[in-house]
């Protein structure tokens, strides 16, 4: 239990409005996104400043408090879940940003601005930041460079990792450092900077972020292809690949999908297609152009039912934000969706599908299939009803089996979303017992008292703090 | 299949349902479009947060506390998170709902009840009453508003509120609802029969709007019907949480309507379109299905309707002014109508309309929050305020009365030289007389 003193210090150094403890706060900053998940913090803070990120990490430290840093929770393995109580420490109300360098082709933020806020400032200035995760609308810079988050544009523009240029934080040791800045170039030492990128709240609290910015590609064009059969679609994305274009957008929806998203949109996509395979190729004009023939001529071999091009930049805008919302919609169907984040090599998307339909078929589920597929980075979903455990116990069996195969062509447990909590047990399949052991070393010389978002990604029995499950809420994942 | 007892630690009676909570899957999609969560950023006043309260509560993970209710009591109902959720989730609903049950484990005090039984349970049912007490003085006072303020800690109203009741008033006309005939015939060819749900404060303090509203209706060829037995739409009511009142309203309005022969129902009310539109919810168990079925199919939205219909515009005046159009929260998020009014305003000869950032942003007002959150409602108004003055247009059009009034007051307050106006009064201008 967290003291009355420890309280009253935070009041102190965060102002009476940034301490929230009574339950119902706490029953609401429990969750992120993940389904099945829910843990009470013990109090809940949220600086406005790295000095105050500091005194509450102090407190945190002497209380003995496990510290959990938090963006907008839209995270999809748990990373911001208190599985282990604590201090929830949420980054929203640090949401300014500091610079927009336009000689240098940078930005520089508290970690709490919102994805698209830094889209729409910078586009005001004639500059692109591309990554752009389904989330872009909530999701915080903080969370998606604890994520490395990827985003509909990640096939030709990379991830949120290719954007960071420097960071400042604080490290469990409550040090602050700065790695990285604003020079292009940069080979000083570690470069930690990256460990930083993609470490799920388990390192350090980015405090202030510093993004590579481009010029926004001239030209675009919008195709929306539609599919008899969905490995017909994976067939397409593998067959534009091998013809050496790069689209900056592949994204594939299957027919539960369609339909799920069509019920929130209305924007007339046909109901009955088995898939669609939205494609967006980009840049100088004249390239464009005939990389838009390739891929025309690519999609009529390969026999798609439809093929249409969008007609203006509200349209193609439109069709990317409804693609947006796949997963949000899927929950429509169902309580619970529960979604996986298989990646393969993308010569295997093909066969991923038929094996997802398989094992859709064995287990007896439903399941939407949506995704990243120029990446091959899929989100199989599970639409079940966290009520009934041997429906859940089924999805388990599916995401086994599923993992097994996607492991076994070389693929990845998480091409976007992270470990978190979710995927702990695969991480260890995946990298080997060599590998956990390595990542636990890395994370006990930053973290040796174990005080920074305990329980995620690896088990990590040395840490002695206490488990704080609340029962009931917990299902089998 | 184990289930989680559907009621949890709700009272039986208007509760949730489980499944509309269990939904959600907190995606945040709805954050960003919430008033009270950009005001506080805090995450329990956002629709996310407060679904999982509602679910806490049914999972009986939570008693139903007084933050509970202060939630409920503090969401504004604007819908504009309905409007995002791609799940489906109507979180503005499940906290309205809430409210009923507020009422539930909080009885009300002496002079709470005081104020529910004399405001909504009498004054609100019975238009005569409520014209009455407009006539021989202000509507606050007469209402006992004025009394109520000094006796009444419980509702809890902002230091200010009557000052602002009293400012926002304007100046008031004889009530719309004794001089209106109760048929007017169509002109020209013919084109249908329309009953007309006046709406209360459309009657008492804009009679001028549906005067127009009316006009307009007989001018585009249909006969207008306005049953003078019209009692309140039961809006008010279950925005305070008094459902069981507001059921009995939908009752007497549903009988009086489909006994008119009308071919739609129409009004130029916002909140009583919405109101009226989800008659079907809130009778589903008091009513025959087909009678509510066939109700609901013939209820439109004035702006809705002649833009289905397809407005005559020959011999239509020229209105040479520039528009900017406030989107009402009970139109666009409630109803989903947000192209047809503009569709009008475009179809007005020599008008101007020039869009405003963020026009489906509430205003602030929401039945009585204006009033009870004063200081929170001024902030999301003068965002709106902002919105409007880099329009520079010289007319603020909107097409609710709540709305009409929380910014015409602030345009007042701000000194803009925007006048405010509802559609119905700019379209009315371009009919011939
Ligand atoms: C509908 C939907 C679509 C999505 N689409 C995508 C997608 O296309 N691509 C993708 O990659 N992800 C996607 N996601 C997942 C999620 O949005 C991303 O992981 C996102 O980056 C999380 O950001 P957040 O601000 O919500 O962080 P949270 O969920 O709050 O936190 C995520 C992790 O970051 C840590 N963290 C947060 N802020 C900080 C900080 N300042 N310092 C240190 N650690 C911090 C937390 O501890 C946690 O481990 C989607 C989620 C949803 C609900
Ligand atoms: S209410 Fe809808 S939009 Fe909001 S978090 Fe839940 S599912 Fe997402
Ligand atoms: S109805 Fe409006 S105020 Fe209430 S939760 Fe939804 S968006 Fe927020």
């Amino acid at each position: 239990m967290i003291s009355k003193t420890a309280i009253k210090h935070l009041k102190e150094k965060l102002g009476e409005k940034n301490v929230l403890h009574e339950k119902e706060d706490l029953l609401v900053l429990g969750y992120d996104s993940t389904p099945g998940v829910h843990h009470l913090p013990e109090v809940v803070v949220y600086p406005t400043s790295t000095e105050q990120v500091l005194a509450a990490m102090e407190i945190a430290a002497r209380e003995g408090l496990p510290l959990v840093p938090r963006g907008s929770g839209t995270g999809l393995s748990g990373g911001s879940v208190p599985v282990r109580g604590g201090m929830v420490l949420t980054l929203t109300r640090m949401n300014r940003i500091l610079e927009i360098d336009e000689e240098n082709l940078t930005a520089t933020m508290e970690p709490g601005v919102i994805t698209l806020d830094l889209f729409n400032a910078v586009a005001a200035k004639g500059l692109f930041y591309p990554p752009d995760p389904g989330s872009q609308k909530i999701s915080t810079i903080g969370g998606n460079v604890a994520e490395n988050a990827g985003g509909l544009r990640g096939l030709k523009y990379g991830v949120t990792r290719d954007y960071v240029m420097g960071l400042k934080g604080i490290l469990p040791d409550r040090s602050l450092i700065t790695t990285g800045g604003k020079s292009v170039k940069d080979v000083a030492g570690y470069g930690f900077k990256d460990l930083l990128v993609g470490s799920e709240g388990t390192l350090g609290i980015i405090t202030e972020v510093t993004v590579k910015l481009v010029p926004p590609p001239r030209d675009k064009r919008t195709f929306l292809a539609y599919f008899n059969d969905v490995r017909t679609a994976g067939e397409a994305v593998s067959r534009i690949i091998a013809a050496r274009i790069i689209p900056s957008t592949m994204e594939i929806m299957d027919r539960v999908t369609i339909n799920c998203v069509e019920d929130y949109v209305n924007i007339g996509l046909p109901r009955q297609m088995a898939a669609l395979l939205l494609i967006e190729v980009d840049g100088h004009p004249a390239p464009v152009a005939e990389e838009a023939a390739e891929v025309r001529r690519v999609l009529e071999q390969v026999k798609a039912a439809e093929i249409h091009v969008a007609e203006t930049a509200e349209q193609a805008a439109s069709l990317a934000a409804a693609r947006r919302t796949a997963l949000s919609a899927l929950a429509r169907v169902s309580p619970t969706t529960l979604l996986e984040d298989a990646t393969v090599p993308r010569s295997r998307l093909a066969e991923t599908f038929g094996e997802i339909e398989r094992l859709a078929a064995k287990f007896k589920l439903k399941v939407g299939t949506f995704g990243h597929a120029g990446d091959g980075n899929l989100h199989p979903t599970v639409l079940c009803d966290e009520r009934n455990h041997d429906e859940m116990e089924r999805a388990h069996a599916f995401y086994n089996e599923l993992y097994e195969k996607v492991l076994d062509w070389g693929g990845t447990v998480s091409g976007e979303h992270g470990i978190g909590l979710a995927k702990k047990e695969y991480l260890a399949r995946q990298i080997g017992a060599g590998g956990v052991k390595v990542m636990k070393r890395i994370k006990q010389s930053f973290d040796p008292e174990g005080i920074l978002n305990p329980g995620k990604i690896f088990e990590d029995q040395d840490s002695g703090a206490e488990q704080h499950l609340e029962e009931g809420f917990r299902v089998s994942h | 299949m184990s289930h989680t007892d559907s009621l949890g630690n709700f009272r039986p009676k208007d509760a949730p349902e489980y499944e509309d909570v269990l939904q959600c899957m907190r995606c945040g999609f709805c954050l960003p479009t919430c008033p009270t969560y950009a005001l506080t950023g805090r995450e329990r006043s956002s629709p996310r947060g407060r679904v999982a309260l509602a679910r806490a509560v049914a999972e009986k993970k939570l008693e139903f506390t007084g933050a509970v209710k202060e939630e409920a009591f503090f969401c504004l109902d604007c819908r504009a998170c309905t409007t995002a959720c791609p799940s489906g989730v109507k979180a503005g609903e499940v906290m309205e709902v809430c409210r009923s049950q507020a009422h539930a484990f909080y009885p009300l005090g002496a002079m709470g009840k005081t104020f529910r039984e004399f405001i909504l349970q009498r004054m609100l049912v019975s238009p005569d009453l409520l014209e009455h007490s407009m006539l021989p003085t202000r509507l606050y006072q007469r209402l006992g508003l004025q009394w109520l303020v000094r006796h009444l800690g419980i509702l809890k109203l902002g230091p200010d509120w009557m000052a602002k009741a009293e400012g926002m008033l304007p100046s008031l006309e004889k009530p719309l609802r004794p001089q209106l005939p109760e048929v007017v015939p169509a002109q020209g060819e013919k084109r249908g029969r329309v009953g007309f749900f006046l709406g209360c404060v459309m009657t008492l303090l804009y009679p001028q709007v549906s005067r127009q509203t009316v006009r307009v209706l007989s001018h585009q060829g249909y006969e207008v019907v306005t049953p003078k037995a019209t009692k309140c739409c039961g809006a008010p009511h279950l925005s305070e949480g008094d459902r069981q009142t507001a059921r009995e309203l939908a009752l007497f309005n549903l009988d009086l309507f489909l006994s008119q022969e009308v071919d739609w129902i129409v009004t130029d009310c916002a909140g009583c379109g919405a109101a009226l539109k989800e008659y079907e919810e809130i009778l589903a168990e008091d009513a025959d299905h087909h009678r509510l079925a066939l109700f609901r199919a013939k209820v439109r939205d004035i702006s809705e309707f002649l833009a289905a219909e397809g407005l005559r515009t020959e011999g239509m005046k020229e209105v040479r002014r520039s528009v900017t159009y406030h989107e009402p929260c009970h139109l666009c998020h409630a109803q989903g109508i947000s192209n047809q009014p503009r569709q009008l305003l475009k179809a007005i000869p020599g008008l101007e309309l020039r869009e405003m950032a963020e026009s489906s942003w509430c205003c602030g007002s929401a039945a009585t929050w204006g009033l009870k959150y004063s200081e929170e409602s001024r902030q999301v108004l003068d965002r709106k305020l902002q919105n409007v003055t880099a329009t520079k247009a010289d007319i603020l059009v909107t097409a609710n009365p709540g709305c009409q009034l929380q910014l015409a007051w602030g345009v007042r307050q701000a000194d803009m030289p925007q006048e405010v106006r509802h559609l119905m009064e700019i379209l009315g201008e371009a009919i011939p007389d």
